[in-house]
């Protein structure tokens, strides 16, 4: 069976930001990524200066599945935190309910000590909510509320599928 | 894995171009790269060899516009080819929405093919999904090479479901964007079926 969707309504959303940027305020961190395991970003909090998010979630998806190929090989289950120190800003990169990751960017002012204490206190939260929106996701399928009107419709037709790539231009 | 955010209303869908080492998956990407307008796409990336092999993946970020309101961006990832890279390849798979594969249409490069056509249906099968059902494209590519196969015959022994086939000279950039319009459209269509 393949892997369901991933649908993120805005209660679930707004949870995920607030406790992103609880962690992001506590540690004065540059950037709190949390990205899903296929390499897409979920959501963010941080100034994340002249950082690429889109290009970054996609690395570190990859350096997480490499990883965890790794763990195997050497007969561990996982490995289940990876930190890159840098000699100005660092990446610490944490499993979130076996379905995402937390990124932490953050430089040299911050203790890799209260980095890995303030992530343990928000992956404990990230997972509430997630154990939360798959139950809804599970129970109510897509009718889960996004509020009267404001969900926007998947029944798009052939006609609005053409209607992409108009802005290509094809070299002659 | 479509992740569709409804409150920054979005949709994203990741496609992952397989096929045999130089076939022209990564040429692929290039030429759409080359042919996106700066405000659609995003950074190129490419993890390769010194001597510009794929080593683990390209990537490449494109929002493809509008539909029904949501932004719809599609990331598009390569494998790397070569036959001893196949871990790396088994996690590019991950969460895939769609998937094109690249065939090179040298005669000689026939059973190399087979054999990629053989490890993506197993390494499909590894994370659940199942080619005869997943969205998925055929590019034959390289038709301008003298010993290219007869597209008639090539078809015959690389299709596994009547799938839509490409018709492709990558490096002209020729059959590229109808490829992806193919595999973007059953990927939009499978979506809307689950809603």
């Amino acid at each position: 069976m393949s892997p369901s969707n991933i649908v993120l309504y805005e209660a679930e959303y707004l949870r995920l930001k607030s406790i992103l940027a609880m962690t992001q305020r506590d540690l004065r961190a540059e950037l709190v990524l949390l990205i899903d395991r296929s390499g897409q970003q979920i959501a963010f909090e941080g100034p994340a200066r002249g950082i690429d998010l889109t290009a970054l979630a996609s690395l570190a998806a990859a350096n997480i599945a490499a990883t965890d190929g790794l763990a195997r090989l050497v007969g561990e289950p996982e490995f289940s935190i990876l930190f890159h120190q840098g000699k100005r800003r660092s990446i610490h990169i944490s499993d979130v309910a076996k379905r995402c990751s937390l990124v932490v960017v953050f430089d040299d002012s911050i203790s890799l000590g209260m980095v890995r204490l303030r992530v343990k206190r928000a992956t404990s939260y990230l997972e509430e909510v997630f154990r939360g929106f798959i139950r809804k996701t599970e129970v109510g399928g897509s009718s889960s509320k996004a509020g009267p009107g404001s969900k926007p419709s998947l029944y798009f037709t052939d006609e609005d599928i053409d209607k992409l790539f108009s802005f290509f231009k094809p070299k002659s | 894995m479509t992740f569709i955010n409804y409150v920054a209303r979005e949709i994203n869908c990741k496609i992952v171009y397989y096929g045999p080492g130089l076939g022209g998956k990564t040429t692929n990407l290039q030429y759409l790269y080359d042919i996106t307008n700066a405000e659609n796409k995003g950074k190129l990336i490419s993890l390769a060899t010194e001597t510009d092999r794929t080593l683990f993946f390209d990537f490449l970020p494109i929002d493809l516009g509008q539909i029904r309101g949501l932004r719809t961006r599609f990331h598009l990832y390569t494998v790397p080819g070569q036959v001893f890279y196949d871990a790396s390849r088994k996690l590019i798979l991950r969460g895939v929405d769609g998937v094109v594969f690249v065939a090179d249409s040298q005669e000689e490069r026939l059973d190399a093919n087979l054999e990629s056509l053989a490890n993506l249906d197993q390494n499909l099968k590894e994370h659940g999904f199942d080619l005869g059902k997943v969205p998925y494209v055929l590019q034959l590519n390289k038709r301008d090479l003298p010993n290219a196969m007869p597209v008639a015959q090539l078809s015959r022994l690389l299709l596994t479901r009547g799938e839509p086939v490409f018709e492709a000279v990558a490096i002209k950039g020729e059959g590229i964007l109808e490829t992806l319009k193919a595999v973007a459209r059953q990927v939009l269509v499978e979506l809307r079926k689950s809603a």
